[in-house]
């Protein structure tokens, strides 16, 4: 099928790593609209050309450079991609790169993205727009340096957080965070996927360890504390059979769209940590009985996702508290929409689509020619509420 | 990471339900005060006295007869359950037709078992004579006042770690109506650290208990210990169901219950969570279950640090 004058129907580029199935996926959805396949780019000769060019009418697609370890060794410029050390690097060569690609109509924003993979921006942006979130010391105006565990340990006493998480700023996949909880008599606890090796060096593990010695939970803070830490108020999750539940409530367009429930026996529920989905209808049977309102919820993930409006897809992760009635903000994701073949929320515009399809989808409601399209295009028109 | 408790749904047959933590405007009214078991909890957040004069105001309480505790503090827990217990036990006389409370219906969200601050809980006991049924979760500064009580039928305490000064203080209680008593009594690495001398108190005075029906004296470290103690306790012939579960019982203490006092007597005997082989397993059930003991007996699942390295052997509820 040759493009023809009279053709509007969007044109896809997709920068990514070609072998990932986030690419596959959107690739497949791309498809079956019936809309040839997405042109390709790769992050890594993106990084290797100093960017790439896109044509005005090219609709581009960020999605993430993860999971690569040429990518990751360009990114991060250490050879071990299971290393936790370097998340600081990592986005400062992301943002450059993000910056090296020209042209095209973008359905990201790179100042959002900036912001999505800054903790501390991000609270502080989602704090402004009085989203609900879990306090935090290290953001805002007023925001505390973060030189080290002496500094985090001075902050849970200020900030009377005896119970946080300390998260590499720029962060993902619970890589580097820990779930601190302290009491009287000295006792200290971090539960963390980190691993600390002897020599001082911390890896990512695929195992959710225990650190009750504070010496052995100085060393990590400590090696971590370079990159830059956010530090945030552990509110106690409701639960769901005996298990933490946190949900992942995609946000495409300014609607919520999908949305899953993820339960852990540990404070992380990231399923490659032993978290696992947990049942949607449950949790909103539940914290219908304490009286919320899932519409609300799905509400505050779109006030949240409303603080990116250049940005067509988000990952809300949404902590209801202990007994299902109040809800805070804990993430915002730019790549939080990898839920393979789940379907959207009724009434959503996505019921039957999976979230790479739901995307598609908004993108083909916006091209729309004018009079025809149903809603305004607010990633083409709104302004920015980004200011942290 | 090990099984840990979850909310309770139920206490003394009556469905638990949250009092609100904040004022709710338009929020559904309030269940008849009877027909619940309410819970308080101030999810870590608020302060527990002005959620506790909310409920005295807004509920009849001389209706309320099951109490619900959750978490009590608000950023840290610096005193523990006992100013919480000095403003229940004050209330008391608000209270007439209270049968059941339970003190610590907390998740390890909220706090870890073995850290919960607990207190002088025999105090409730003192304030309410007619209470059936006492409930805690968590033993950390856990004390027991030896007292006479004749109401109470139910007691349990939850925990990953109970140390042996309440243990020894319960068998010098003089429970005339206990049906029903469970004890979690974990692991020293929590301060667990019960000896079967500890335990035996409360397994050679029954006269304390004549009523004992139910005994549970599980997620342990000296489970074969314990296990090995009841073979020649004379509370065994008085109970129709014994729960040694969630603890490291091993063949040693398994073979050792087996050859001691008869079994058979019992309705149900639980053993889950075991470190037993498979042949010692059989033998329960070619002994018991013709007599119509109903056997619980799924192992504990088998970990170990190192890959074909020696099994780990945990109590299933320890932190």
């Amino acid at each position: 099928m040759s493009p023809s004058a009279s053709d509007t129907r969007p044109r896809f580029a997709v920068v990514g790593n070609p072998e990932n199935r986030r690419v596959t996926l959107f690739a497949e959805a791309v498809r079956a609209a019936g809309l040839p396949g997405p042109r390709i780019v790769s992050w890594q000769e993106i990084l290797r050309d100093g960017g790439a060019d896109f044509a005005a009418e090219e609709t581009v697609r960020i999605d993430s450079p993860g999971e690569n370890p040429e990518v990751d060794l360009l990114l991060r410029g250490t050879p071990d991609p299971t290393r936790v050390e370097g998340s600081a690097r990592w986005y400062t060569h992301f943002m450059a790169a993000l910056r090296s690609l020209r042209g095209g109509i973008r359905l990201d924003d790179p100042h959002e993205v900036a912001v999505l993979f800054d903790k501390r921006r991000c609270h502080a942006v989602l704090t402004a727009a009085g989203v609900p979130v879990p306090a935090s010391p290290t953001s805002g105006p007023r925001a505390a340096a973060v030189r080290g565990w002496d500094d985090v340990r001075t902050l849970m006493r200020e900030h009377r957080m005896p119970r946080l998480f300390v998260k590499p700023a720029h962060g993902s996949s619970a890589s580097g965070v820990l779930a601190v909880e302290s009491a009287g008599a000295g006792r200290i606890r971090a539960t963390t996927s980190v691993e600390l090796v002897p020599d001082g060096r911390l890896f990512n593990s695929l195992k959710v360890r225990r650190y009750e010695r504070e010496q052995d939970i100085a060393a990590i803070v400590d090696a971590l504390a370079p990159d830059g830490l956010h530090l945030e108020r552990w509110l106690p999750k409701a639960s769901q059979r005996g298990r933490a539940a946190d949900l992942r409530v995609v946000v495409v367009d300014g609607r919520a769209t999908h949305a899953v429930v993820r339960t852990s026996s540990s404070p992380l529920t990231n399923l490659h940590l032993g978290g696992s989905r947990g049942d949607l209808d449950e949790a909103r049977q539940a914290l219908e009985a304490a009286g919320a309102r899932w519409s609300d919820v799905l509400a505050v993930c779109e006030q949240a996702a409303a603080c990116f409006p250049r940005t067509l897809c988000v990952g809300v992760d949404l902590l209801p508290a202990v007994g299902w009635r109040r809800a805070a903000v804990g993430e915002v994701n730019a790549f939080g929409d990898l839920l393979p073949r789940l379907t959207g929320l009724p009434g959503s515009q996505a019921e039957g689509l999976d979230t790479y399809a739901a995307q598609v989808a908004a993108v083909l409601r916006r091209s729309l020619p004018a009079g025809q399209a149903a809603s305004h295009h607010p990633h083409r028109t709104g302004t920015s509420h980004v200011s942290a | 990471m090990g099984c840990y408790p979850t909310h309770l749904t139920h206490l003394h047959g009556l469905p638990v339900h949250v009092f609100p933590v904040v004022e709710e405007e338009g929020h559904t009214p309030l269940p008849a005060p009877g027909s619940v078991a309410w819970k308080l909890t101030t999810e870590g957040e608020f302060p527990f006295d002005s959620l506790w004069r909310r409920f005295l105001d807004q509920v009849r309480t001389d209706q309320v007869t099951a109490l619900v505790l959750g978490a009590w503090w608000d950023e840290w827990d610096e005193n523990g359950i006992d100013p919480v217990l000095e403003l229940l036990t004050a209330a008391a006389p608000r209270f007439p037709r209270l049968r059941a409370v339970f003190l610590g219906d907390v998740v390890s969200e909220e706090s870890e078992i073995s850290w919960i601050m607990q207190g002088e809980v025999t105090r409730v006991l003192r304030a309410w004579p007619g209470l059936r049924e006492l409930g805690v979760r968590g033993a950390d500064g856990l004390v027991i006042e030896p007292l006479r009580h004749d109401g109470l039928h139910t007691l349990r305490i939850e925990s990953g770690g109970l140390p042996p000064d309440p243990v020894r203080a319960l068998a010098a209680c003089d429970f005339k109506a206990l049906r029903h008593l469970d004890l979690w009594l974990g692991t020293t690495r929590y301060g667990g650290d019960c000896t079967r001398e500890d335990i035996a108190p409360l397994l050679t005075t029954p006269a304390g208990c004549p009523e004992l029906r139910h005994l549970g004296l599980r997620n342990s470290d000296i489970q074969d210990d314990i296990a090995a103690a009841l073979a020649g306790a004379p509370v065994v012939a008085g109970l129709e169901s014994l729960d040694l579960s969630m603890g490291v019982l091993s063949d040693d203490g398994g073979a050792a219950l087996l050859a001691g006092r008869p079994l058979t007597h019992l309705r149900s005997l639980d053993l889950r969570h075991h470190f037993m082989g498979d042949e010692l397993v059989e033998r329960f059930r070619e002994t018991l279950e013709p007599h119509g003991v109903s056997l619980a007996l799924t192992p504990a699942r088998r970990r170990s640090h190192l890959r074909d390295g020696p099994e780990a052997r945990y109590v299933a509820v320890g932190e």
